[in-house]
């Protein structure tokens, strides 16, 4: 290509005393033989090596699967899903959804995702907000702050994540008092060595006017703020009656509260006998997994954070100090919304990543996917071939889900280039 | 648009006024000085201020803490975990750590064969010396051998048996010619040392020289330096055949030593599989492009734990029913696979970054695919991309902790074991916080050094 668009720039200019070189080469070699001449042509041999990497897979793929026919067959086991309509028989500890040892499997994979999909999102929100606050103050202008949090991010990047996910359940979530001694904040929270006990509420009328009311709210809330942002914009001054606007906004959201809270009744949790009843529970090894979790996710993010900020012009610091801006707003307005940019890819890499290594939370006994399905479900049914299909395909969805949104999102930040 | 020029030419356009600067004011005196500076830095508000105290009462009381913990009240000499409550209830017990320590390097080695895992790591390293001068030339070819060929001598050592009968024939030969080829380096070096200035190292390519070297002094040069290799191994063979090595299953291997074994294995296949992966997703070539595309997104879309489990549990069911597998070999292939696949893509990336000049011009002297790749583009892709090369490889010997969950006696596994022993019931915190400040110290000063490659190499450039 390069050598004949080189020809005809050439031919308008000077006349022509090359011959001109055929896209063919092979022609050009005029190699005897028929083969070595197919061989010598791109495409061809493209082709060929294609057809040979494809055929050579392909024979892989069929090698590996009869070998798995064979070893199947040998111990008489087959190969399907219908082990998924099974009762399990197995209890586990902890489940977001009711769970029995009655249920089938497909629940304990539903168990499982669900478990794994409420730490990694715990982990995700916190740790992004504890992240995002270390790396600013590891910009401080005072050394001492900036310096703690270097200290902090260096130590938590370089322990692995299990030690320290193991450090916390061993060291500390186990060494709480026992249920009977437990540290409580006002008679309603319990936080004992078997986990942390809260209050739930319960209601007699349905759901969905709960659902409604906070709709409602948040919606009105949304409205106000949007009426108030606009006004700010054309008339450069925040309305003084947002502020009526939002108290008003309260008045209506207590009363809606007090009205609804006649169906409500709290569920605290108290102690009988050895152990918490009533109430809800999260498991120490819950505790412990998101807490090292969260703090290790934010180590990373902490420096994606100050990676970001680092990438703005110094100028726009400096223009937001000169019209003014406090430290607080020049963050808030001029450098955290053009960091975004810079940042949300590598964060988009650090979510994925949080959601991968909530399965380390296995280690600790904490019934995520990889625990009771890949551990303990292959140890009752033997399905280990459609079993690790289901986690690994689980994983692939869900990164691929995560890196379609913020790549959207992402799209919808960038400087909007014609 | 238009209106901003007709504002540039308005009619009432007044020049401005001459502009006088006033002489410069004097630095005002409470921001200098080491006084002014601290006051300037720790507390030029109020908030920074209080900021500034919590900071300090935090770190002493965190400090004064530690300190007391693992220093003061500490307990250095025990026999159970008991005696270290009677003697200081509040301290650590490196007592534990201690008597267990041995353990946490070794695993469960039997004590009178651990000198065979020094002598390895020793020659290991004695083999990598020449690298450290900048004299020696063809250091490539050294480190290639080491990646080659000390693997036999690895597994001769750490493993033992009868020469050439447990671990087979072709082991025992290419235990030999490890042996010889490093004694082959040093004869080299010493032969240098004596007599001409430059310093000539045998390396690999002294297996292609005869055939294509055409002047026959050097292809006698090269043949003579191949038979004395062969010599050398000889006497190797000679020596290594007059003993045996008690047998030490790989069940037994164990501690830091094992988890320097996955880390190193993992390291070193790294690199090439990901370089294979990032040219096959670079590839025009559809079949190629689509098949690395996919290895290198499935894997890197799931936790390394599930291709651990898939590795231990897939494995025997996909190969014929009459191979045999020991855990460690199934470990090292999923982590081999699953460095790789992140290795490609920052190889990719350095690929990426390099201008396509670089390739053209490869094309126009007439250089083929492999060796545009090869001898142009790679290198400098990699070069570039030591930094990320570096991070990729600190994640990796962190990552192997996690061989622990699938019941390989690594560091970190030892360390929990710890906690199972009768004398030491429970005794969790201190091995936990010996093996967290090893791993900080490993990956913290490969993160510094890998810094100051990054900064030599934008120097360079």
């Amino acid at each position: 290509m390069i050598q004949s668009t080189a020809a005809k720039k050439l031919q308008g200019e000077v006349p022509n005393v090359y011959p001109s070189i055929p896209d063919d080469t092979s022609v050009a070699l005029g190699s005897p033989h028929s083969f070595f001449r197919f061989m010598n042509n791109d495409s061809s041999r493209g082709v060929v090596i294609q057809v040979l990497v494809l055929a050579l897979f392909l024979f892989g793929m069929w090698y590996l699967f009869s070998n798995a026919a064979n070893n199947l067959d040998r111990l008489s086991m087959t190969f399907g899903f219908d082990f998924l309509q099974v009762t399990s028989g197995f209890n586990i500890s902890w489940s977001i959804i009711p769970y029995d040892s009655s249920m089938t499997y497909w629940r304990v994979f539903l168990v499982g995702v669900l478990n794994t999909l409420v730490l990694s999102a715990f982990v995700i929100v916190i740790g992004t907000l504890l992240g995002t606050v270390v790396g600013i103050l590891r910009l401080s202008q005072n050394p001492l702050i900036s310096q703690i949090a270097r200290g902090y991010v260096e130590v938590v990047r370089n322990v692995p994540l299990l030690i320290q996910v193991i450090f916390w359940f061993t060291v500390v979530f186990s060494t709480l008092p026992a249920p009977r001694k437990s540290y409580s904040l006002a008679d309603v929270f319990f936080l004992n060595n078997r986990g942390f006990y809260i209050p739930t509420v319960d209601l007699s009328i349905s759901w969905w006017w709960i659902t409604l009311a906070l709709g409602v709210c948040g919606a009105s809330l949304w409205g106000v703020v949007k009426w108030a942002k606009r006004s700010q914009r054309q008339s450069g001054k925040r309305p003084v009656g947002v502020y009526a606007a939002l108290l008003l906004w309260s008045a209506v959201v207590l009363s809606l509260i007090a009205f609804l809270s006649q169906w409500m009744s709290w569920n605290v949790p108290v102690l009988k006998g050895f152990n918490f009843r009533e109430g809800a529970f999260l498991p120490a090894s819950f505790g412990a997994a998101f807490v090292a979790m969260t703090v290790y996710r934010s180590a990373a993010i902490a420096e994606t954070v100050r990676a970001g900020m680092q990438s703005i012009d110094r100028g726009q610091h400096e223009a937001a100090f000169t019209i003014g801006f406090s430290r607080f707003q020049s963050l808030r307005l001029i450098l955290i919304p053009q960091a975004v940019r810079a940042i949300i890819p590598p964060m988009t890499n650090s979510w994925l990543a949080a959601t991968k290594d909530s399965s380390l939370a296995v280690a600790i006994g904490f019934p995520e996917l990889v625990s009771v399905f890949m551990q303990t479900s292959i140890n009752q049914t033997g399905r280990a071939l459609e079993i690790i299909a289901m986690v690994m395909g689980f994983y692939i969805v869900i990164s691929f889900v995560i890196s379609y949104l913020l790549n959207k999102y992402n799209d919808h930040v960038q400087y909007k280039v014609r | 648009m238009e209106k901003i020029h007709s504002d540039t030419e308005r009619d009432d356009y007044k020049p401005l006024k001459k502009f006088v600067a006033s002489p410069a004011r004097p630095p005002k005196r409470e921001t200098h000085g080491v006084i002014g500076t601290i006051r300037k830095r720790f507390f030029n508000s109020i908030g920074n201020s209080l900021l500034t105290c919590i900071a300090l009462a935090v770190l002493f009381y965190l400090g004064k803490w530690i300190v007391n913990w693992a220093v003061i009240d500490a307990v250095f000499v025990a026999d159970t975990r008991r005696q270290c409550f009677d003697t200081s209830p509040d301290g650590a017990c490196w007592a534990g750590v201690i008597s267990w320590f041995n353990g946490l390097i070794y695993g469960r080695f039997p004590v009178q064969e651990q000198w065979r895992v020094n002598l390895g790591v020793v020659i290991g390293i004695v083999w990598l010396l020449p690298l450290l001068s900048k004299r020696i030339p063809l250091r490539g070819a050294i480190l290639l051998s080491w990646v080659a060929l000390f693997p036999f001598v690895g597994a001769y050592l750490f493993l033992g048996g009868r020469f050439g009968q447990e671990l087979g024939l072709f082991h025992g030969i290419m235990t030999c010619a490890a042996f010889g080829y490093l004694l082959l380096i040093y004869l080299n070096l010493i032969k240098a040392l004596i007599g001409s200035k430059t310093i000539a190292v045998a390396g690999l390519h002294l297996l292609f020289v005869p055939f294509l070297e055409k002047r026959l002094s050097r292809r006698v040069v090269a043949i003579s330096s191949m038979l004395v290799w062969g010599g050398l191994s000889a006497i190797a063979a000679l020596f290594l055949s007059s003993f045996d090595l008690p047998l030490v299953p790989i069940e037994r291997w164990g501690g830091l030593f094992l988890t320097f074994i996955i880390a190193g294995f993992s390291i070193t296949m790294a690199i090439p599989v990901g370089v294979i992966l990032a040219l096959g997703r670079r590839s025009k070539l559809r079949v190629i492009h689509w098949l690395s595309l996919g290895v290198i997104e499935i894997v890197r879309s799931v936790p390394l734990i599930t291709v651990l489990f898939m590795a231990v549990t897939l494995l025997p069911i996909f190969m014929p029913s009459d191979v045999e597998f020991n855990k460690l070999s199934q470990v090292l292939v999923a982590v081999c696979i699953f460095a790789g696949a992140y290795m490609a893509e920052n190889i990719r990336g350095g690929l990426q970054a390099i201008p396509k000049g670089q390739f053209e011009a490869a094309t126009t002297l007439g250089f083929g695919y492999w060796q545009t790749m090869f001898l142009i583009v790679l290198p400098q892709a990699l070069r570039m991309m030591i930094p990320n090369i570096m991070t990729s490889f600190i994640s990796l010997l962190k990552d192997t902790t996690l061989v622990s969950i699938i019941g390989l006696f690594d560091i970190m596994l030892m360390a929990r074991n710890i906690a199972n022993d009768k004398d030491w019931v429970g005794m969790h915190t201190e091995p936990l916080v010996l093996i967290a400040i090893l791993f900080f110290v490993l990956c913290f000063s490969m993160s510094q050094y890998s810094l100051n490659l990054e900064k030599r190499i934008k120097v360079d450039r």
